[in-house]
């Protein structure tokens, strides 16, 4: 102190105050209590009458719901006798199969749920930690999941693209999976294992394919001769129905809006008029119109521009309308996203050389994604919900299978109940994908 | 402006290393935007190893033009030939130039959803093709030039502005460039952080580095620039050493910016 005096004559060191804590009528349980519920005598009359609102609201369901609820009966008027003003929810049970799988044969459902959980299968790497190559999973799953699914569910003979995708697509599943096992125990990933196994390690990189092309061969040849003669019988789409059917529309719609909605969004600030005008053009098209136009047109008027011994089935075109509906939609979100991305990001990834594809997929797309999440799975959980007016061109989704219940002789007049169950069924789909959405975002979230 | 920044390493002037090679020339080069005129014919040529800072009124097309020498601005009229190659529409002509062109800007514009060192390695790996040990090398070798190799693996979003323009800078030097375009790198910092920046530019100057920057820190135009250029109205008003430039300045223009931008 005295070396600094002498120097300066009269110096203040200055040190901050330490924090103090707040005062403890405003955090915590109390705090916001009384911050939220009870600040004044009016609001503690409003808290007591909405929860006196909200207590008869659900007395009045519990009692419909389960207290007074029909759990067994073999017909509506067995429900009725039983207890007139309680939910029937024997019908439901009765009807289940149905809702789920339409009128898919029941001896062969079992192929609806090994589609199901081949999915899951082969999406489940995604959410692993410290995996390499998850890209190269998620584009295997887009690129070869679609025909082995098509062929469990539709069946019959397989001509020789179907055989050769079907088979691909069960090689690329193996060695997916032998990627995965062999990166949790080694920590090396497929390839470099299946290289330096081969004594490929020290020659030069670019050979370094061939084992793991060899290898893939191999595998290829072991599916062929497990499954080359493999069949199972054929399922009418007719046949097809219930969330079964709303599921796989809504994913393949899912799936493909995404890229769909990217190509356009990119073409339509492209600098190229024609590109950008066609891409206006579809666009503004398919936006302006409902869904349920594009649904007719795709099942009565596509037919006629396609060669007439090309005839596709009333499913496959409804899916392609859904398809590009949900395209033209995701366009524009997309479109919202990109202009999002300030313009300095552009210019930066142009002034170190960057192509145009390069700095859309490393620097554009990844942020401009980000901040569309939200847009995005709004756009998704419409979606899921839209796939019910394929009813009405008499695809036998969940909800027309939910209406069937009630058309049936015996359970006539079954009406709110099914409906009540579609809208928990519909609830717990788009309620778990909001979920998800939220927790992606905070896991991408990091600070600009 | 209002005061003086200090810079590390006194006052003197730093030695110049200018070879006789011209690696930038401006032949009446004219650019609109729309209807408004903002170059006019620009006649400048840049050797190797030259630092020019280029000064003047905002508005003034200073930005413009070192924005026209890595074509992130298209010029309707005149030629820029860069590095021997002439700029024009030729999308393999201005893909080469910019990745031996690196450019800093006055919003950092550093990719957010990447790491310090992400940033530094993308263009590398993905422009020259270098593996990616390599290029983390490299980027680990000018972040640490720049002094700031202990936040490597952090995003910008957690630095500050100061340390977010020298990742910028960095960013810039992995790409191993023949010349250095800087708009404006200290416009959007706060006092404090100016001096951390300028002091990696004066460093960067010491290597011999073709440097060309648009900046009203003067200080740093007297210690590093060999030629001052002032603009106004989308002309070069004036071109000059920067003794004579700031003591003896022959257009009444120049006279007047110096007087208000120094006069606090």
């Amino acid at each position: 102190m005295a070396s600094v005096e002498s120097q300066s004559g009269d110096v203040i060191v200055f040190t901050p105050k330490a924090s103090k804590p707040p005062p403890p009528t405003t955090v915590g349980v109390l705090g916001w209590l009384r911050e939220n519920l009870f600040y004044s005598w009016f609001s503690a009359i409003v808290t007591f009458a909405a929860l006196y609102l909200i207590f008869i609201t659900f007395a009045a369901l519990y009692q419909w719901g389960i207290a007074d609820a029909v759990w067994e009966a073999e017909s509506r008027r067995q429900c009725l006798d039983a207890s007139p003003h309680g939910a029937c929810w024997a019908g439901i049970i009765v009807w289940f199969n149905g809702i789920i799988y339409g009128r898919f044969p029941l001896d062969e459902q079992w192929r609806v749920d090994l589609g199901f959980i081949l999915l899951v299968l082969w999406l489940a790497p995604f959410w692993f930690p410290r995996l390499t190559g998850k890209i190269g999973i998620g584009i295997t799953a887009v690129v070869f999941y679609p025909f082995l699914a098509g062929y469990l569910f539709a069946g019959g003979e397989r001509g020789w693209f179907m055989q050769t995708m079907v088979l691909l697509a069960v090689t690329v599943f193996i060695t997916n999976w032998l990627h995965i096992v062999v990166s949790m125990v080694t920590g090396r990933s497929l390839r470099e294992w299946v290289v330096g196994v081969t004594g490929f390690a020290d020659k030069h990189e670019r050979l370094h394919k061939y084992p793991m092309l060899g290898f893939q061969g191999i595998v290829l040849i072991g599916v062929y001769l497990w499954l080359g003669n493999w069949s199972v019988s054929e399922v009418n789409t007719n046949l097809w129905g219930g969330l079964f059917l709303t599921l796989l529309i809504s994913v393949l719609a899912i799936v493909t809006a995404l890229p769909g909605g990217v190509a356009l969004a990119l073409a339509r600030r492209s600098h190229m008029p024609v590109i950008r005008v066609s891409a206006i053009a579809f666009i503004e098209l398919f936006r302006s119109v409902p869904l349920i136009t594009v649904l007719f047109m795709a099942v009565t008027m596509m037919p006629l521009f396609l060669p007439p011994d090309f005839q596709l089935n009333k499913l496959v075109q409804a899916i392609i309308g859904v398809c590009l509906f949900a395209a033209a939609y995701m366009a524009e979100v997309v479109r919202g996203g990109l202009q999002a991305v300030p313009n300095g990001q552009y210019e930066a990834a142009k002034a170190m050389g960057l192509t145009y594809w390069k700095s859309m997929n490393l620097i554009i797309l990844p942020q401009a994604l980000k901040l569309m999440i939200p847009n995005i799975v709004s756009n998704f959980l419409g979606l899921v919900k839209d796939t019910t007016l394929v009813s009405i061109i008499g695809l036998y989704d969940m909800l027309l299978m939910l209406k069937a219940a009630g058309q049936n002789p015996i359970w006539i007049g079954l009406h709110t109940e099914p409906l009540v169950f579609g809208a928990i069924v519909y609830f717990i789909l788009c309620f778990a994908m909001s979920q998800y959405s939220q927790a992606l975002e905070r896991k991408l979230k990091t600070t600009r | 402006m209002s005061e003086e920044v200090v810079l590390s390493g006194g006052e003197e002037h730093i030695a110049s290393a200018i070879s006789e090679e011209v690696v930038i020339t401006f032949e009446d080069v004219n650019k609109w935007y729309g209807e408004f005129h903002v170059l006019k014919d620009i006649n400048l040529s840049v050797r190797k190893g030259e630092r020019i800072v280029i000064c003047g009124p905002s508005g003034s097309g200073k930005s413009t033009l070192i924005r026209c020498i890595n074509r992130l601005e298209p010029h309707q009229d005149g030629h820029i030939v860069v590095n021997g190659v002439n700029l024009d529409a030729n999308v393999k002509n201005i893909d080469a130039i910019r990745s031996d062109v690196g450019m800093v800007f006055q919003s950092f514009n550093l990719f957010p959803h990447l790491t310090v060192v992400e940033n530094c390695t993308l263009a590398p790996m993905w422009v020259k093709k270098m593996p990616l040990a390599e290029a983390e090398q490299i980027a680990m070798k000018y972040l640490e030039r720049v002094k700031i190799p202990e936040q490597a693996q952090k995003y910008p979003g957690q630095l500050s502005g100061g340390q977010q323009q020298r990742v910028a800078i960095a960013r810039s030097l992995c790409m191993n460039p023949s010349i250095m375009l800087f708009d404006e790198p200290t416009s959007a910092l706060d006092p404090e952080m100016i001096s951390e920046v300028l002091d990696v530019m004066v460093e960067l100057a010491e290597t011999g580095m073709t440097m060309l920057c648009v900046t009203h820190e003067m200080a740093f135009a007297k210690k590093v620039a060999d030629r001052v250029i002032f603009m106004d109205f989308g002309e070069i008003v004036e071109e000059n050493a920067p003794d004579e430039f700031f003591g003896n300045a022959k257009v009444d223009r120049t006279q007047l910016f110096l007087s208000q931008i120094l006069a606090h």
